[in-house]
């Protein structure tokens, strides 16, 4: 079975919806209207982009294009995260980006040269599809780990201060702290293990279905996502840890945070 | 072991210098009393000897050698620091005693034994605290204790104690000031004593600093 096309008009008719919302927001006097049109034509231009994007990456099949397209998302996933932790005192955009290029970039490649088997790996099809769940999905364990980290830093100073004034290295004095920030951001992704299937269809097996794929094969690349993303977040969120908790030290292992 | 402040200051900020061209020799077997108002640094300026901040300028020397140059986590073991809010650590007493020889670089002691604990218990006046009560439970007077035994099992050079008694009913107290003397006496571990409270020494030569208006006065004896 191949796929239907939507054809510009049917496309055209889903401002319909638009419209019923619209109505509502003037019937209950929700201030919306402006909002729902801006966002409409947002989300119309800014996929259409992508897409033109997408299929000129996917034209020219470069490993430079596809791993710098990958770099971009992950740019922005640690902008993203860097807005939501506000953190003041410590400058955590560059590790948290680094780390993220680093361990994010290890775990897409495994999945598509030694999971999937891809040939080559870089292909756009498979890798940027994949990569950009692993960016935007461990974007939140990060989030949630540094959050609680720098949070319990803070709360627990005369603690750490107590062990690093027995002679305790900073890594011993916060190695609690540490693990429950990492538990904290990797609870989603496992409580999502938990659940796939029976509370939602995920994301990218219903697209699948929708396209035409076999279920059965749906459910086996819905699978790998699922694992994978495990991975990811639990390499992430330990990697961006670490690195971001070196900063909140001396080099004498004093504390920085107040 | 020695320790030398050369032409020490803090300032935080922009605020004015907490002290500024403070010179002190303290020997091992030393006992000082630092007193001052609240305020003028004297907590500050032991987190300095125990390198848990760094001064504005000046030179700390530990036996004539930059405090920069020694093992940061070696020295914090020789120069041993207690808060003056007592903190005990989620779990039991013994837990908290022990806690100092749970770091990689206690890996070649070994814990003090059960019995030995219970000593020190006794010997602080705290014979109605079980080695597995809940140390979070303890009073404030009692966690004060708690925390100097902890310290003591270390066995360091040097003990900085900020207002260890502060807590403490009169017959603890004197309790807390008799040990510290003795270990001076016996072990000649250098004390330096924070206290807003008066001190009357017993069998030791006192060494009186004032910490007045950014400046260390030393009394003469």
């Amino acid at each position: 079975m191949s796929i239907i096309d939507i054809s510009p008009l049917q496309l055209l008719l889903c401002f319909l919806f638009v419209a019923v919302a619209g109505t509502g927001s003037v019937v209950f006097r929700l201030d919306l209207e402006r909002d729902l049109i801006w966002g409409s034509i947002r989300t119309f231009a800014q996929l259409f982009l992508v897409g033109y994007v997408l299929k000129f990456v996917f034209q020219i099949s470069s490993p430079y294009l596809v791993l710098l397209i990958f770099a971009w998302m992950i740019f922005w996933a640690a902008h993203a995260v860097r807005g939501r932790v506000k953190e003041k005192q410590v400058a955590i955009f560059l590790p948290t980006f680094v780390s993220m290029i680093a361990s994010y970039t290890t775990v897409a490649y495994v999945v598509t040269a030694v999971i999937v088997q891809v040939e080559p790996w870089y292909t756009p099809q498979y890798f940027i599809p994949l990569g950009g769940m692993i960016a935007g999905n461990s974007m939140n364990a990060i989030t949630i780990a540094l959050e609680r980290m720098l949070s319990d830093f803070r709360k627990e100073r005369p603690r750490i201060e107590l062990a690093l004034s027995l002679g305790a290295t900073y890594q011993e004095a916060t190695a609690h702290i540490l693990r429950d920030a990492i538990k904290a951001g990797m609870i989603p992704s496992i409580n999502a293990l938990m659940t796939v299937g029976l509370v939602s269809l995920p994301g990218m097996m219903t697209g699948q279905i929708l396209s035409g794929t076999d279920p059965v094969i749906a459910v086996k690349y819905q699978i790998v996502v699922m694992l994978m993303l495990v991975a990811s977040t639990a390499i992430g969120s330990t990697v961006v840890a670490h690195v971001v908790r070196r900063l909140c030290f001396t080099q004498a292992s004093q504390p920085t945070l107040h | 072991m020695k320790i030398e402040l050369r032409d020490l200051a803090l300032q935080y900020d922009d605020k004015p210098p907490l002290f500024q061209g403070l010179n002190l020799t303290l020997e091992r077997g030393d006992f000082a009393l630092v007193q001052g108002a609240s305020g003028s640094g004297k907590s500050s300026l032991l987190r300095l000897i125990n390198r848990l901040q760094e001064p504005s300028s000046g030179l700390i020397l530990i036996d004539d050698q930059p405090i920069a140059d020694r093992d940061v986590h070696t020295l914090r073991r020789q120069i041993a620091y207690v808060q003056q809010t007592p903190v005990v650590i989620p779990g039991s007493v013994a837990d908290n005693l022990c806690f100092p020889f749970s770091f990689k670089i206690a890996r070649k002691t070994s814990p003090p034994p059960s019995t030995e604990l219970r000593r020190w218990l006794d010997d602080f006046l705290l014979d109605q605290v079980q080695l597995e009560d809940d140390a979070s439970r303890l009073s404030v007077g009692q966690q004060q204790r708690l925390a100097l035994i902890r310290i003591l099992l270390v066995q360091p050079d040097f003990l900085l104690c900020d207002e260890p008694t502060s807590a403490l009913d009169p017959q603890s107290k004197e309790i807390v000031e008799q040990w510290l003397e003795r270990t001076n006496a016996e072990k000649k571990t250098g004390i330096v004593l924070v206290t807003h409270l008066d001190y009357i020494p017993r069998q030791v030569q006192l060494r009186r600093l004032a910490l007045e208006d950014g400046a260390l006065q030393e009394a003469a004896s």
